[in-house]
Formats: C-alpha cells, sequence, structure tokens
C-alpha cells in the first residue's frame, strides 16, 4: 500500500514526460489523485492505537544494515494526506495556465511529490536522510527553470542560495546520520531502523553534537530564523504553484524530523537543549512576524509568516509534553491547508492586478464577492482565529509551552496578535480600500475555484471538528513524546489533576516510561536521573 | 651488463623529451616529445623487468604502450580540428582556459 | 423540548440564515434577504422564549444544563467539548442579543436598502448574531474565546462594510487587533485555569475554584485579571478603549447593534458569568470596578466635548459600560445586567435616531451643523428625546432604575465602593449634560439648510457622495454608501424598530422597581445564588432615597444644559475660549491614540524597520555575502596558478612528481 502511494506520483510523473505534451497535465494530475486516493484509504484503514502500520520492510544494503522500510502512524498519517492533497490543486492550477515544457514540469513536480512522501514514510533513518535530501532536487529545478527575475533577484543566485544553505544543513544530517549509526552499533552490527535507534540509545555526549547536525537540517528547511536567509530570494523567485507546494509541506517535513527522528533518538540531548530550542523558536515567531507586516510583496508576507508559524509549531514540539506535540502536529497540517490556497490566491491577484506587491493595489473585492470571501476564509485561518482549528492547535502549542515555562508562553502568544496584524494587512490592501484604475476587479473563475475551494472547504470542515485529526494522532504523540518525556513533569499539571480525575493517565505514562528505561537499559537510566533532578 | 645503463639512457630519453616538451611551441613536436618520455619509462620498467626476473613490469609496459597510441590519436585529432580552424599551431597562444 | 434544545435551535437559526443569504446572494432578491436575515433573527428569538419557559420550569436550584454536541477538541486530560451551558444568565443575555437584533434587523431592513451590499450586510449581521449567541450559550473557556473572536470578526466586517472607504477598513483592523489582545487574554486565562483546575468546563470549573484556590491567591488574581484583559478590550474599558470610536465608521444599525446593545457589553458579561472566580479575588474585582469608573467618568468628559453625532454617542456607551462594569465587579450582579439591558435599548434607540438624523444631513455627522431638527422630524426627535432621557436617567425612565441601582448598592457597601458611588454620581451628571447637549444642538432652533429642505420639499437632500470625514469624493457602488438616504419619516421598518425600542426605553424600568417587584432579579438569583455579594441587598427605603439622588442629578443637568444652550448660547463657545487647553485634551479624547502611537505603533514600526534594515540585510544576507566572499577570495588566490600555459602546467607536474617521489625516498631511507 505505502510502496503504491510512495511511488504512484512518480510513475505518472515519468508517464508525463513521454506522452504528448497535451497529456502530460492530465497524466500528472491523474497520479496526484491516484496517490490522494490512496492516502484516503490509508487513513481509512488506519487505527489510531495500532502504532506503526502498513510496514514495509525489505533489505536494501545489507553490509550497511539499511533497509528499505517504510510505515505510517498517527503522526505522518495526515502529513501524507496533506501532502497527496496538496499536490491536486497545485498541478491543476498549473494545468489550467499551461506551462513550458510541460513534461519535464509535470515530471519534476511528480518526482517531489515521491520524495516528500518518502521523507514522511520512511522508517529507517538513511532511507529519510535520502528523501530528504531528494526533496530539493525537483524543486532546485522547478525554480530555477520555470522561476522569473523579480526585483533585481536572478533565479540563479536565488535557486543557488536555496540549494547550498540546503545542502549544508542535509551534509551536516547525513554526518549525524551515519555517526548515530556506528554509535549505537558499538561494534555489533550496524542499523538504521529508527526504531531500533530508538531502543539502542546514544551515549549522552555524541547525542549533544549529533543533534545540532539535525537541527541545522531541519531549522534551515523549516525555515527558522536565523536560517531563513535563503527563503525570501527563493520564494521570489520561484513558480507560484509550485512554491504553494513547497511552503506548504516541505517545511513541515523539517518539523516532522525533530519529532521523528530526534526527540525518539536524542532524548536527553533534546531536554539539555529545550531551552534553546524554544529560543529560537520564539526568535522564529517575532522575527517572522514583524517582517510579515513591514512587507510589501505578498510572497514575502506569506512566507515570513510561514516562518512564524513553524516557529510556534517548534515550540510546541520543544515544550516536549503531549499538548505541545499534538498541538504541533496539528497545525503542522492546518498551515499546510492554508498556505496551498494562500499562495494560489496571491496568483490570481496577481493576475487581476499584474503585481504582488501590497502598494499599487486593493478593492479587488468590488466584483469579486466570492474570491473576496475565499481569501477572508483563508486570512482568518492563517491569524488563527478561535474556531479554526489553526486555533485549537495554537492553543495546545501555548498550553503545551505554559506548562514548560510560563515566561515563553506569554511572549509567545504575542504571535498572535502580530499575526492578527499582518494577516490583516495583506487582506485589508488587497480586497479593500480605494480600487486603483489599472486593477481588474474580476470574479474568480469557476475552474480556478475548483482548484482553491477544496482546500479551503477541509480548512473549514477542521474548524467543526479539529478532533477528526487530533483523535487519530494522540496516541502516536503519546508513545514518541510523552513516554519519553512527559513522566518526569507530571507533577507541573496541578494539585488537583495529579489527585482525581488524570490519575489513570498518569500512571499509564508512568508504566511507559518505565517500560522504556527498561528496554534502553544503562542509558535510560542515565536520562531518568537526569530528568529527576 | 649493469642496470645502470639503461636508467641512465632511460632518464636522458625522459630529459630530452621533458626538455622538448618545454622548449617546442608546435603540437606536433610536443606530441612526439610525450612518446619519448613515455618510451622512457617504458625503458625503465623493462630493465626493473629484467632486473628482478619477473614479467609484471612487462604487462605495464604493454599498457603504456596503448595508452601512447590513444594519446597519439588523440593529440593528432586535436592537431588536425586545429588546422582546420586555422588556428595558429602555438600552444602558448591557447590559453582559453587561464582562471 | 427541553431548556438545551431551545437554546441549540436559538443558535442554528441565525447560523442558517447568514449562510443562505451569503450563499444566495446571486439568486435571492433584496427583499427576500432581508426577510430572511429578521426571520432568521425573530425565530432565534422565540425559541429564547421556549429556552426562557423551560428553564423556569424547573426547580430553583438545578436552572441549568449543560449539553453537548461532540467532543471538539480532546488531548490528554485537556477535553473541549462542543457544549452550551443554559442557566438563568445565558437566556437573559439570549433574550436581550436576539429581541434588540430583531429590531435593528427590522431598521436595517429599510435603512440599508439602498446599499449595493444589502445581501454581504444581512448575512454579516445574522453571523454577527450566531457568533453573540455561541459567545453567551458556551459552555466552556474554549468556545467562549470561539464565540468571543467570531464577534470579533464579525464587528471588523461590519465596521469596514463600506469596504472602499480607507478611513473604515482602518478604523476596523484596529478595533481587530485590539480585540484579538483580548482573545489572547482569555486564551492565557483559559491556559492558567486549566493547569489549576484541570478542566475548562464551566460547571467543572466553578466547582472546583473554591477548592482549590484561597482567597486572593496569586493565581486566581492572575486568571481574573487575564480575564479582565479580554473583558475590557471587548467593552472599549480603559486602557483598550480608543477602537470603539472608530469603529464608528459602519453603517449605524451596526453601530447600535454591535457597538452599543450587545457586543461591547460581553465584557459584563463575562464578568458576570465568571464571578465564582472573581468572589475568590477581591483585589482583581476591585480593580476591574475602577477601571470602570475611570472609563465612565473620562468616557463622559470626551462625550460632551466632541462634535460627531456617532461618536458623542460611542464614548457615552462606553461609559455606560463603565457602570455595568463597575456593577458585576463589586457584586450588583442583576443590577449590572440590568442596566446592560435597558441600556440596549435607549442606547441602540439612539443610534438608530442618530442614523435617521445623519441620513436626513446627507451623512454629516458633525453636529455644529445641525439645527432644528425637531421640527423637520417629529418622529425621530421624539425618539432621539426618549432615548437622551433614558440615558440620562430621567425619572420613570428605564435607566433611572437601573442605574442608580448599581449606585445604591456602591454606595451601600460603603468605603471604597462609596468613593466609588459618588464617582459614578459625578458620572452621571456628566451623562445627563452630553444626553440633553446632544437633544439641544439638534432639535431646536431655526433649521439648518438640510433640514429646511426636508420641511419644504418632504425629501431628503442627496448631495455628492463623499467620505464625511476626509471630504474625499466617492461613488455610490458597492463599498460606498448606496445612493439613497432613508429616514425614520419615511421608512416603515425604521418606524418600527425605533419605537418599540423607544416604548421599552421608557417602561422597561417596571420590571425592577425597588419594593415593588424585581423580576430581573428574582429571575437571575439562581445564576447568582452562590454568591455571598449577591445576596447583600440595600433595603426599599434606601434605594428610593438613591433614586431621589439620581432624579434630583439628572434634573440639574437637565436644566443645566437647557440653560447653557437655550437661554444663554454664548456660554459654551465662551468656556471653550477660555480653557483651550482643557478642550483640546477633551476633543483630542485626552490623547490616548497619540500616547498609543508613540508607546506602542512607533517603537514596533522602529523595531519593523530595524529588523528589515539591520538584521535581514546585514546580518541573514551578510551570512550568505561572507560565506560568497570567502569562497571568491580564497578562488582569486588559487586561480593565479590558472595561467592557461601548457609548459606551465607541466613544469607543476613535474615538480609535483618529483616532490612525491622525494617524499617517498625519504621516507624509505
Amino acid at each position: 500500500m505505502l510502496n503504491s502511494i510512495l511511488w504512484t506520483p512518480l510513475i505518472f510523473g515519468l508517464i508525463a514526460m513521454l506522452v504528448p505534451k497535451r497529456l502530460a497535465p492530465w497524466t500528472a494530475g491523474a497520479g496526484a489523485v491516484i496517490t490522494l486516493a490512496l492516502a484516503i484509504a490509508v487513513l481509512a484503514g488506519f487505527d489510531p492505537d495500532g502504532g506503526m502500520q502498513y510496514v514495509v520492510d525489505t533489505e536494501w544494503i545489507s553490509g550497511l544494515g539499511i533497509d528499505y522500510s517504510l510505515g505510517i502512524d498517527g503522526i505522518s498519517v495526515f502529513l501524507v494526506l496533506l501532502t497527496a492533497l496538496a499536490w491536486v490543486p497545485a498541478i491543476a492550477f498549473t494545468a489550467l495556465r499551461g506551462v513550458e515544457r510541460p513534461g519535464l514540469y509535470y515530471f519534476m513536480l511528480a518526482a517531489g511529490e515521491t520524495a516528500t512522501l518518502g521523507a514522511f514514510l520512511a522508517q529507517d533513518l538513511i532511507l529519510f536522510v535520502l528523501f530528504f535530501d531528494l526533496m530539493i532536487v525537483p524543486f532546485y529545478f522547478l525554480f530555477g527553470i520555470w522561476g522569473r527575475d523579480r526585483d533585481g533577484v536572478t533565479v540563479q543566485s536565488a535557486t543557488l542560495k536555496m540549494i547550498v544553505y540546503t545542502l549544508i544543513g542535509s551534509l551536516l544530517m547525513l554526518v549525524g546520520a551515519i555517526a548515530v549509526g556506528v554509535i549505537a552499533a558499538d561494534g555489533g552490527p550496524l542499523t538504521f531502523s529508527i526504531a531500533e535507534l530508538t531502543e539502542k540509545g546514544l551515549p549522552n555526549g555524541s547525542q549533544n553534537w549529533i543533534f545540532w547536525f539535525f537541527a541545522a537540517a531541519f531549522l534551515v528547511k523549516m525555515p527558522a530564523f536565523p536560517l531563513h536567509g535563503w527563503m525570501p530570494d527563493s520564494y521570489r523567485a520561484a513558480p507560484v504553484a509550485s512554491l504553494a507546494v513547497f511552503s506548504a509541506v516541505l517545511s513541515k517535513v523539517g518539523a516532522y524530523g525533530f519529532l521523528r527522528v530526534v526527540l525518539p533518538i536524542m532524548p536527553d540531548a533534546t531536554e539539555l537543549f529545550q531551552t534553546a530550542m524554544l529560543v529560537i523558536a520564539l526568535c522564529s515567531i517575532i522575527y517572522g512576524s514583524f517582517m510579515a507586516f513591514t512587507r510589501f510583496d505578498l510572497r514575502l508576507i506569506l512566507g515570513f509568516s510561514s516562518v512564524a508559524q513553524l516557529g510556534f509549531i517548534t515550540a510546541g514540539i520543544f515544550a516536549l509534553n503531549e499538548s505541545g506535540s499534538e498541538g504541533a502536529v496539528l497545525q503542522m497540517v492546518n498551515h499546510g491547508l492554508v498556505v496551498v490556497p494562500a499562495f494560489l490566491v496571491v496568483a490570481l491577484i496577481a493576475e487581476r492586478t499584474g503585481s504582488e506587491q501590497l502598494g499599487p493595489m486593493g478593492g479587488l473585492a468590488k466584483r469579486a464577492p466570492v474570491f473576496a470571501v475565499i481569501f477572508l476564509i483563508v486570512t482568518m485561518a492563517t491569524l488563527a482565529i478561535p474556531a479554526s482549528a489553526n486555533f485549537i492547535g495554537e492553543f495546545f502549542i501555548l498550553n503545551g509551552i505554559w506548562q514548560t515555562d510560563v515566561a515563553i508562553a506569554v511572549i509567545a502568544s504575542s504571535g498572535v496578535v502580530w499575526a492578527a496584524f499582518y494577516a490583516l494587512r495583506m487582506y485589508q490592501r488587497t480586497m479593500h480600500n480605494p480600487l486603483p484604475d489599472d486593477a481588474d476587479s474580476r470574479e474568480i473563475s469557476l475552474r480556478d475555484a475548483l482548484v482553491v475551494v477544496p482546500m479551503v472547504a477541509c480548512v473549514v470542515v477542521l474548524a467543526f471538528s479539529p478532533q477528526l485529526i487530533v483523535h487519530s494522532s494522540e496516541p502516536a504523540v503519546a508513545e514518541n513524546v510523552v513516554s519519553v518525556f512527559d513522566d518526569a513533569k507530571a507533577g507541573t499539571e496541578g494539585e488537583y489533576v495529579a489527585s482525581a480525575g488524570a490519575g489513570e493517565r498518569a500512571d499509564g505514562g508512568e508504566n511507559h516510561g518505565s517500560e522504556a528505561a527498561g528496554e534502553t537499559g544503562g542509558n535510560g537510566e542515565a536520562g531518568h536521573g537526569e530528568a529527576s533532578q | 651488463m649493469a642496470i645502470e645503463w639503461y636508467l641512465v639512457l632511460s632518464a636522458l630519453l625522459f630529459g630530452i623529451g621533458f626538455a622538448g616538451v618545454m622548449i617546442r611551441r608546435n603540437p606536433v613536436v610536443i606530441l612526439l616529445c610525450l612518446e619519448l618520455m613515455l618510451s622512457a619509462g617504458a625503458l625503465a620498467f623493462l630493465a626493473f623487468s629484467r632486473m628482478l626476473g619477473n614479467q609484471d613490469a612487462q604487462v605495464m609496459v604493454l599498457i603504456v604502450l596503448v595508452v601512447a597510441a590513444c594519446e597519439v590519436v588523440v593529440g593528432l585529432g586535436l592537431v588536425v580540428a586545429m588546422f582546420r580552424r586555422r588556428l595558429p599551431l602555438n600552444v602558448d597562444e591557447m590559453k582559453e582556459l587561464e582562471g | 423540548m427541553s431548556a438545551a434544545t431551545w437554546a441549540w435551535l436559538v443558535l442554528l437559526f441565525p447560523l442558517l440564515g447568514s449562510l443562505v443569504i451569503g450563499f444566495g446572494f446571486r439568486v435571492l432578491s433584496t427583499r427576500t434577504a432581508g426577510l430572511l436575515g429578521i426571520g432568521a433573527v425573530a425565530v432565534a428569538f422565540f425559541c429564547g422564549i421556549g429556552a426562557l419557559v423551560a428553564i423556569q420550569g424547573e426547580p430553583s436550584d438545578s436552572r441549568y444544563v449543560a449539553s453537548s454536541l461532540w467532543e471538539y477538541a480532546a488531548v490528554g486530560n485537556f477535553k473541549i467539548d462542543l457544549g452550551i451551558y443554559v442557566d438563568p444568565l445565558s437566556v437573559y443575555m439570549v433574550m436581550v442579543v436576539t429581541g434588540v437584533s430583531t429590531l435593528i434587523h427590522i431598521y436595517s431592513y429599510s435603512y440599508m436598502k439602498s446599499d449595493v451590499g444589502y445581501h454581504r450586510f444581512f448575512s454579516y449581521l445574522n453571523f454577527f448574531v450566531f457568533s453573540m449567541l455561541v459567545l453567551v450559550l458556551a459552555g466552556n473557556f474554549i468556545l467562549l474565546t470561539v464565540g468571543w473572536a467570531l464577534v470579533g470578526f464579525a464587528s471588523y466586517a461590519l465596521i469596514s462594510f463600506w469596504y472602499r472607504r480607507q478611513t473604515a477598513t482602518d478604523a476596523g483592523m484596529k478595533a481587530f487587533v485590539i480585540n484579538v489582545l483580548g482573545d489572547v487574554g482569555l486564551y492565557l486565562a483559559a491556559i492558567l485555569i486549566f493547569s489549576q483546575l484541570g478542566s475548562v468546563d464551566y460547571e467543572t470549573v466553578f466547582a472546583r475554584a473554591p477548592e482549590v484556590f484561597t482567597t486572593n491567591e496569586w493565581t486566581i488574581v492572575a486568571i481574573c485579571l487575564l480575564l479582565m484583559v479580554g473583558a475590557f478590550a471587548k467593552s472599549a474599558q480603559m486602557p483598550l478603549h480608543t477602537w470603539l470610536a472608530d469603529a464608528m465608521e459602519g453603517p449605524t444599525p451596526v453601530s447600535s447593534l454591535i457597538h452599543a446593545a450587545t457586543m461591547v457589553t460581553a465584557g459584563v458579561y463575562l464578568i458576570a458569568r465568571t464571578h465564582p472566580l472573581f468572589d475568590l479575588a477581591p483585589t482583581a474585582a476591585d480593580i476591574s470596578a475602577l477601571v470602570g469608573v475611570i472609563t465612565l467618568l473620562v468616557a463622559g468628559t470626551i462625550a460632551i466635548a466632541v462634535t460627531d453625532l456617532k461618536r458623542i454617542i460611542a464614548y457615552s456607551t462606553m461609559s455606560q459600560i463603565g457602570y455595568m462594569i463597575v456593577g458585576v465587579s463589586i457584586g450588583a450582579y442583576s443590577a449590572g445586567l440590568f442596566h446592560l439591558m435597558t441600556h440596549a435599548f435607549f442606547k441602540a434607540l439612539l443610534f438608530m435616531a442618530a442614523g435617521s438624523i445623519i441620513a436626513a444631513m446627507a451623512n454629516m455627522q458633525n453636529i455644529d451643523r445641525m439645527k432644528g431638527f425637531g421640527k423637520a422630524m417629529p418622529f425621530t426627535a421624539a425618539m432621539l428625546v426618549i432615548g437622551a432621557l433614558a440615558l440620562a436617567a430621567f425619572p420613570t425612565t428605564s435607566g433611572w432604575f437601573s442605574k442608580d441601582e448599581i449606585i445604591d448598592y456602591a454606595s451601600f457597601r460603603g468605603g471604597i465602593y462609596g468613593l466609588m458611588a459618588t464617582a459614578m454620581l459625578i458620572g452621571a451628571f456628566l451623562t445627563a449634560i452630553y444626553s440633553f447637549r446632544i437633544v439641544f444642538r439638534i432639535l431646536p432652533g431655526p433649521p439648518c439648510d438640510e433640514a429646511q429642505h426636508l420641511i419644504d420639499t418632504g425629501e431628503v437632500v442627496h448631495g455628492k457622495p463623499v467620505n464625511p470625514h476626509t471630504l474625499e469624493p466617492e461613488d455610490t457602488d458597492v463599498g460606498y454608501p448606496g445612493s439613497e438616504h432613508h429616514i425614520a419619516e419615511q421608512a416603515l421598518g425604521m418606524k418600527i424598530g425605533m419605537s418599540v425600542l423607544g416604548f421599552l426605553a421608557l417602561v422597561g424600568g417596571v420590571l425592577q422597581i425597588p419594593g415593588v417587584d424585581e423580576v430581573v432579579f428574582n429571575f437571575l438569583e439562581p445564576t447568582f445564588a452562590d454568591s455571598e455579594l449577591s445576596h447583600i441587598h440595600p433595603s426599599t427605603s434606601e434605594s428610593w432615597l438613591g433614586l431621589g439622588k439620581g432624579a434630583a442629578i439628572s434634573v440639574a443637568g437637565l436644566i443645566l444644559v437647557w440653560f447653557l444652550y437655550m437661554k444663554r448660547p454664548a456660554i459654551p463657545p465662551a468656556l471653550v475660549r477660555r480653557l483651550p487647553h482643557v478642550h483640546a485634551l477633551l476633543v483630542n479624547k485626552w490623547y490616548f491614540d497619540e500616547l498609543y502611537d508613540f508607546l506602542i505603533v512607533n517603537p514596533v514600526k522602529g523595531l519593523g524597520r530595524f529588523f528589515n534594515e539591520f538584521i535581514e540585510s546585514d546580518l541573514i544576507n551578510g551570512l550568505t555575502r561572507g560565506t560568497v566572499y570567502l569562497v571568491r577570495t580564497a578562488g582569486a588566490g588559487v586561480r593565479e596558478i590558472q595561467t592557461g600555459l601548457l609548459r606551465s602546467y607541466a613544469v607543476l607536474m613535474l615538480f609535483g612528481v618529483v616532490a612525491i617521489g622525494l617524499y617517498f625516498l625519504i621516507r624509505s631511507i
């Protein structure tokens, strides 16, 4: 099942390259739709309490202990679904507009999907690193070939910057991954299975430097302050449909990597550097927000708002408790769902005004009420208005951080206010205010609406019941995070909780913790000792 | 006969070849000199083979000969190409690869 | 049917109305859209009555129902239900909200008739009612926050309803951002409540709070202060009040419904709803009362000086909400909520009358230009007078009973509250002055041009459409006000809405006459039974003494204003000339906007510039540029060797080979 999800886009992408130009978008589109259908089927058969499911495990490079091993659990299932979902409008949007060299374009786009899905599905560290690095390749070409020079930024310099930043991070991660395998093997047979590595554990000293090797790769990909230097130029140069999926999904792989790799394999280092990571997240929130409301380029506003949102997600993950991590998982999906329509709306706005700068536009709602409402919903979800699932995500994140550090939670909550400001500013200066003479206030066409509306509809549906996601991802989050970190903090949840109601759950957590400690042996005990201090 | 003489001859040949490469500007002559240097190497191999009494070095000589033949083909091909484009047959004037 | 079912129906109809009108904007005629809007809210009102009857049928110690549709989100032991909580307080609020909303919808049906965005208006208005009902019916703090933010959104959408006016959109943004600040207060309060009590459901929280907290413990005070941030932002109390005056950019029915009658009183509801927490944190409650007192005084002084008709009423709203906040903070819950209801009546009425007059003035709002409307628009004038009398707490009007009840309670509690009562009496005097100022400036005297035109031709003046503040030219297409102006004299819908409210504003006080009947008090009693403060009750004679004081102040204000504007009209301008600084201070609203520009807006902008110019371009890009520079310089050094000369390469190669050979040679020795 996972094999077919993973390779369907690539196969259809290859076919798209071979068929006549006219059929290329249809082929790629069919691939994306089939992938989406498969992803939905996986979700339908998904058992929230079943741990890792649909496992595929084949030996690949036996001498090095590298397996071709795929699997899906509560953390990745919605990210896989998000990926499959996001690619459909991206392909459809381009298909409606046409593109030069369509075969190659759709092949690259499809290859990007396969690589991204691979990163979400991989259960082998080397496989993960491989897909993680492969992701950037098709996007390098997508941005480089179909991008445009804009505002004095050349495509070459932008893509070069992106690839250099990403590769430095990736190479560090590769070194880290190999080091994890070698050190964990400790002279024995090599293995890179994430589950086995989690069990074996790493000695404290090596965790500390390997942690930063992985963090570098993930923080660049997100991007997080101060490693976002590649983002403004690439976002300006990129073709908008591929930028939409890039911003919506690829940034999540970074956050996902923390949850999947860093937290389980390097728990001691995670706990050690928790505050540092929270501070980085906080800086991203504040810095991203400030940049978002001082910039005029719509793409950059969205880009920097992503920096801020990913800051929230990182903060949630590094709250190292269930509420924060669950909020982060929920928010990853929410943010992805919002960003795709947001970028497509930006493209539609650019078609109407001939510009992506906030200065010379406004009043577009005049003849386009439906378009305005679509953008309004996207805006409100971006600023995480209560009633949107984004709010629940942010709320759980803040709640998680609060349990860890009240001061950081209070400062982070200011990000909510800044978000209101930059998102509304974007909406108001495009849709509201006087309409300039040369702008064309045109209603969204039915075909474009069909591309954009499904994602917006998902946002609306989730607003009524975020529990749809929370319910299925909670057990996995609990297993990945709570059992490792939360038992040390059970005391901080308030006397009342500890004494009444929550007794059962707290006990469960402890049992989990002791089991894990037993399995990991000496290292686990060391971790516990540190935590209890 | 002592091995030294062979080696001295080989060194002389190599020196002459190298001097030719250094001094002459005509690519054809430079190729000739390169052949000379390769032959010097081959001669040294043969001498050592004789001295040590095993045949390994002779295999090397065969390889050197093959490489030399290939090199001459490529080199002369280049010379012909230059000639066709009416470029001056002077290696000092072909320095487009300058950094 | 149970009260909960009725309550769900109350929520359902406005939402349906909003969706049907919103999606059917191409299909429905304007008439149908308007009627649908009115119908949806009216049905909600009747369902509210159903809930009222159902809940009154319960014995008084179990007059509450909690009901949940589905689990909204649950992580670990943090469980959030999509649940409502129906008790007398929420039913009371439902009645006020749906009742006043229905009347304002009827008014809007005529008032907005020629506006091109008619469907959008009614869709938003119904959505607002839905959100407000979510707010008052919510069964936990999260759903409360949801309603809280959704009314903020509806308020934003309706303030910037004329969205091609930059002044309107800026005002909407300001309102929204300040309200989000309040929302964050609620988020943090909910988080803190959960971390201390392990739940966010009202029932559990209020039951556990007295067990967990000791009185005035810092955590409970912090919770209450955070709740107050939310309440003050929404209810335009100082220091988060600056958005309300700007919010008057919205259409007048919006000002009437959202920014006078319902949404802005949400803060009062919040404090009343969370009274079990505030009872445990008297310090926070006192701070809240103090803020209310300061706001009512400051807003009152501003209302005396400004000349924009809608802004005068807006500041008066702030001031009256100040009274309510004081009321619910010091324990006079039913009095505060009673004032909330009467205020909804007379303030909505005042805005409606003002809307009618502004329409007659072709959207000009400056009272300096208005004269003689008493003769030109007798019905509107009568309604304006009723509204002003009730606002000024003139004897026998509804405002008299409600406002003075709060003041009585405060003076009855004595101590610091006695001081507050005195301040509130001063505030009442200010109220009387600005209420009657509106009346005497607009109604009597020789008619101004617009009023004269109305008297002569029976038609409203239609000037060139302009922005009333900046005088920029506009058109009448969507995004700007419509081409026609409608006044109450010529529009049935406006007349109906206003006369019903006028009646209620006059006689609404009979619900709560000391010593005679105490309908509101008795109805709300089950909700507040757990609070000791609610059992403190001034005696009937004391209450009547307070009412006498209030009547005297109100009449004194009337006489003073009559003297100033009718007898000696030269005095007010002379006062302005004699006290230019005071006048400037008041007209500029105590310079709060300027202060915030200086303290917050400019530093934030500066920080943004600093990030852009220094960190982004120097540091972040510097990182990239520095790397590039490093590679380039290193490359430049190595490049020297690349001469392109064949022979130099050959020499280098030879040297290299010789060097390697020598190395091995030396090592072998």
